[in-house]
């Protein structure tokens, strides 16, 4: 080791390595500097979002007016006894949507998400709702249960909340349907 | 002196790579990846969701769609939703632009937050957090440090964690070892933090000449106990930092010792046996150092460490006097350098002739169309051999990241543009179809007089009203009972004319008694069909305004379904041409991006080759001094 120190000088090895040190690109160092092209990827990616977030908007007011539109959402609180896998929803007895979870969805819905699993358009008058909700119950046995709701569909749009909870005092899920206004 | 100088460089390369810059930027990688860049669910304060609008927000952000939350998060915002929570949904906006790198967006949006006074105190230390952050990430060190420093307490854990070590690197980016030290001395924090800001702290005390407690400190990391794979990483880094530190500090046994802890497998593993050779070296052991490097030896000869044992090895055969052994190895050295070559050209070939993006995004078209998702496996193709080194460099990754995140936009517009068309066609069917209805709607309307059904009511509403005021008992006889009222009638017009006369009494009596009856059940039935004459009022009511409410809406929707489709006609021929023309600006930074990741890569392959070039020349060099010495009878 020492020889090799030697022959270059202990100076210039600090020096080079103090010099290497500075310059060397970190891994993931700030973006002190964007180049016209990075600015202008910027620029496109802002423009996109904005360009996306009115599509949206002129999608569901297209497709899905306010005046017929009802929306569904699942959400979930705790999960302790039933962990969820698919749910189904008929209205009027005809399937309007089947929808399968992931794993990362179901943690998304622990976290606090709620899912809009349906979104679609209905008559005004009353409609009846039925979700099913499958999965697997405590002891991880399968567990399927249902849960009907009378819906009254007026002129403005209907959001329908499918929540699953835990019941604590009898240590079973509680599939409850709850009409926003 | 050559060759040995040629190592000693590597050997700091090494170095400075393990520890020197690496002072803030060692500690950084995988908190930027798996920490620093994306927002942190954590992050967000809990919430009860009061609007069903934010909590599907939630769900795609939980699910790291960040692109559709943010999407849909600007949307509801746009059409009234997310009111009930309005500044944490702010906050979180900032985070997704935050996390798709958008810094102006992300700060203007965390300044606005700050500048209301009434944001309350946990969405205000957020939002100061967040700022700081995308100000770091701006290299805006000094601002980014008042910023995370104002926060005034109750983040939680992870949030604080982040927020110290973001302080810490922000001091050593701008040289301040010493207010690092004191920021990070003796912090404690979860886990996974705390091993960070130790090595951190290891690193700023080498840096700041304290090289003995510095030594200790990255010792301690060095030595943790893991199974996590970040934290396995980090020690790594750790023993590497500190092997070469003590290398420097010529104390060849620890700093073997440290070397030793690196796993043979690992990104750091290459660099360490060389090392670990080095130390060897350094304390005479040649015979031993030979291990390490004939290990590395065996190595893909991409890496710089393995090219730098092809002469590390003939050195140390040559250190033991074994000139054979090394005269063998130096021409091993020679062969491979010229292979390597060969590989590079054919690879700055292919990259020239533009087949670099191919391969790069070839491998990942199995992974998610994601705008940040990582890569699989890659072909071992001209085009896309060195890739993984070429990965390791910054700016190619950023200039990697932006092509793809280019892609995914063009993909996004083009999947619009489709959909645009079939807007087009469902508005103009809508128009027709409707228009097709008109003739017929139009004759029902006008076989529908509301005015007259509205006046026939009223004049009933009338005559009841004046009944039920008179008591009027027979306004609400049925028809029956009319019939039998009119007949009797009838009988007592009849008897009126035969007045006086006694053979008409017991048809007088007859009648009395009948209108008596009739009375009778008329004032019996008077309650009931009075509620029942009032409900059907109601329910007429009801009926009339039913009636009334429909013409008005089939009056509404004839002039409306055809402003509105019309409305949203106009708003599809707006939105079609911004559709396109980001399509083609997206297609043509896609090219300029395409051509900048060439010429990343071609630089990087010339300097690998420059490289190889170099250490062929000295592989040569001391081939020649060997044949020179034994020419001249040297030993």
């Amino acid at each position: 080791m020492r020889a090799w120190i030697k022959a270059i000088g202990v100076p210039t090895i600090i020096l080079l390595a103090m010099t290497a040190a500075r310059a060397q690109a970190p891994a993931a160092p700030p973006a002190t500097e964007r180049s016209a092209l990075d600015a202008e990827v910027q620029e496109l990616r802002r423009e996109v979002v904005d360009l996306n977030r009115d599509l949206f908007m002129l999608e569901e007011d297209l497709l899905f007016p306010a005046s017929t539109q009802i929306a569904v959402f699942v959400s979930m609180d705790v999960g302790t006894f039933f962990d969820l896998d698919a749910v189904q929803i008929r209205i009027d007895d005809k399937e309007v949507s089947n929808y399968l979870y992931t794993t990362r969805e179901r943690e998304a819905l622990l976290r606090g998400g709620v899912h809009r699993i349906w979104l679609g358009n209905m008559k005004a008058g009353e409609h009846e709702m039925v979700a099913f909700f499958t999965g697997r119950g405590t002891h991880g046995r399968d567990y399927k249960r249902g849960a009907t709701q009378t819906i009254d569909k007026g002129v403005g749009a209907k959001y329908v909340e499918l929540r699953i909870s835990d019941r604590l005092r009898k240590l079973q899920p509680e599939f409850v349907v709850r009409v926003w206004e | 002196m050559g060759l040995r100088l040629t190592i000693v460089l590597g050997a700091l390369a090494a170095w400075s790579a393990a520890a020197g810059s690496a002072a803030p930027a060692l500690a950084v990688p995988e908190l930027g990846a798996a920490r620093t860049h994306a927002p942190d669910p954590a992050g967000l304060p809990p919430v009860k969701i009061q609007d069903l609008h934010y909590g599907d927000v939630l769900f795609h952000f939980y699910g790291r769609d960040h692109f559709e939350a943010l999407v849909r998060l600007s949307a509801y915002r746009e059409q009234g939703h997310l009111a009930p929570h309005a500044r944490d949904a702010e906050l979180l906006r900032g985070g997704l632009y935050l996390s798709l790198g958008q810094h102006r967006e992300a700060r203007e949006i965390f300044e606005r937050l700050l500048a209301d006074t009434t944001t309350p105190a946990p969405v205000r230390d957020r939002a100061w957090f967040y700022l700081g952050k995308v100000q770091y990430a701006s290299g805006l060190f000094d601002q980014s440090e008042r910023a995370l420093r104002a926060v005034s307490a109750g983040l939680p854990i992870e949030l604080e964690s982040e927020r110290r070590l973001l302080i810490a690197q922000g001091l050593m980016y701008r040289g301040q070892f010493d207010a690092a030290i004191a920021e990070l001395d003796g912090w404690q924090g979860p886990e996974n933090w705390t091993a960070y800001a130790r090595f951190n702290l290891g690193v700023a005390l080498v840096r700041a000449n304290f090289a003995e407690r510095g030594h200790a400190v990255l010792e301690q990391v060095g030595l943790l106990q893991a199974t996590d794979p970040e934290l396995l990483a980090l020690r790594d880094k750790a023993n590497l930092a500190l092997g070469f530190a003590l290398l420097q500090a010529d104390q060849p046994a620890p700093a073997r010792a440290a070397l030793d802890r690196v796993r043979l497998q690992g990104p750091q593993a290459n660099k360490a046996l060389l090392g670990a050779g080095w130390a060897d070296a350094a304390s005479g052991d040649y015979q031993q150092a030979l291990v390490p490097w004939a290990e590395l030896h065996g190595r893909d000869i991409l890496d710089a460490a393995v090219q730098e044992s092809y002469l590390a090895v003939p050195y140390a055969y040559m250190e033991l006097a074994a000139v054979g052994q090394a005269v063998g190895y130096y021409e091993q050295a020679i062969a491979a350098y010229d292979a390597e070559r060969v590989r590079l050209d054919e690879s700055i070939a292919s990259i020239r002739a533009g087949r670099l993006l191919g391969a790069v995004l070839g491998a990942d078209r199995a992974a998610r169309p994601d705008w940040f998702a990582q890569f699989i496996e890659l072909p071992d193709a001209p085009e896309s051999r060195y890739l993984y080194h070429l990965l390791a460099d910054h700016e190619f990754q950023e200039g990697l990241k932006n092509y793809r995140s280019l892609e995914a936009m063009s993909r996004n517009l083009e999947g619009w543009a489709t959909s645009l068309g079939a807007f087009s066609d469902m508005i103009e069917t809508r128009r027709n179809a409707f228009a097709a209805r008109i003739p017929e709607a139009d004759r029902r309307l006008a076989t529908v007089d509301i005015a007259d059904i509205n006046r026939r009511r009223d004049d009933l509403r009338a005559r009841l009203e004046a009944a039920l005021h008179d008591r009027d008992v027979t306004a609400l006889a049925t028809e029956r009972e009319r019939q039998w009222l009119s007949q009797l009638a009838n009988v007592e017009a009849g008897l009126a004319a035969h007045a006086g006369n006694a053979g008409f009494d017991d048809a007088r009596e007859k009648a009395r008694l009948a209108r008596g009856v009739m009375n009778w059940n008329l004032d019996a039935a008077w309650r009931m069909r009075k509620w029942q004459a009032e409900r059907a009022m109601r329910e007429l009511d009801a009926v009339v305004h039913d009636a009334r409410t429909r013409r008005t809406g089939s009056v509404k929707a004839r002039q409306d379904v055809p402003a509105a489709a019309a409305g949203l006609a106009v708003r599809v021929d707006a939105v079609s041409p911004r559709v396109s023309v980001l399509a083609s600006r997206v297609k043509a930074a896609m090219t300029a991006q395409g051509r900048r990741l060439g010429d990343i890569a071609i630089v990087e392959l010339e300097q690998q080759r420059s490289r190889l070039d170099e250490y062929s020349v000295q592989a040569r060099y001391a081939l020649a001094t060997i044949y020179d010495r034994a020419s001249a009878g040297e030993p």
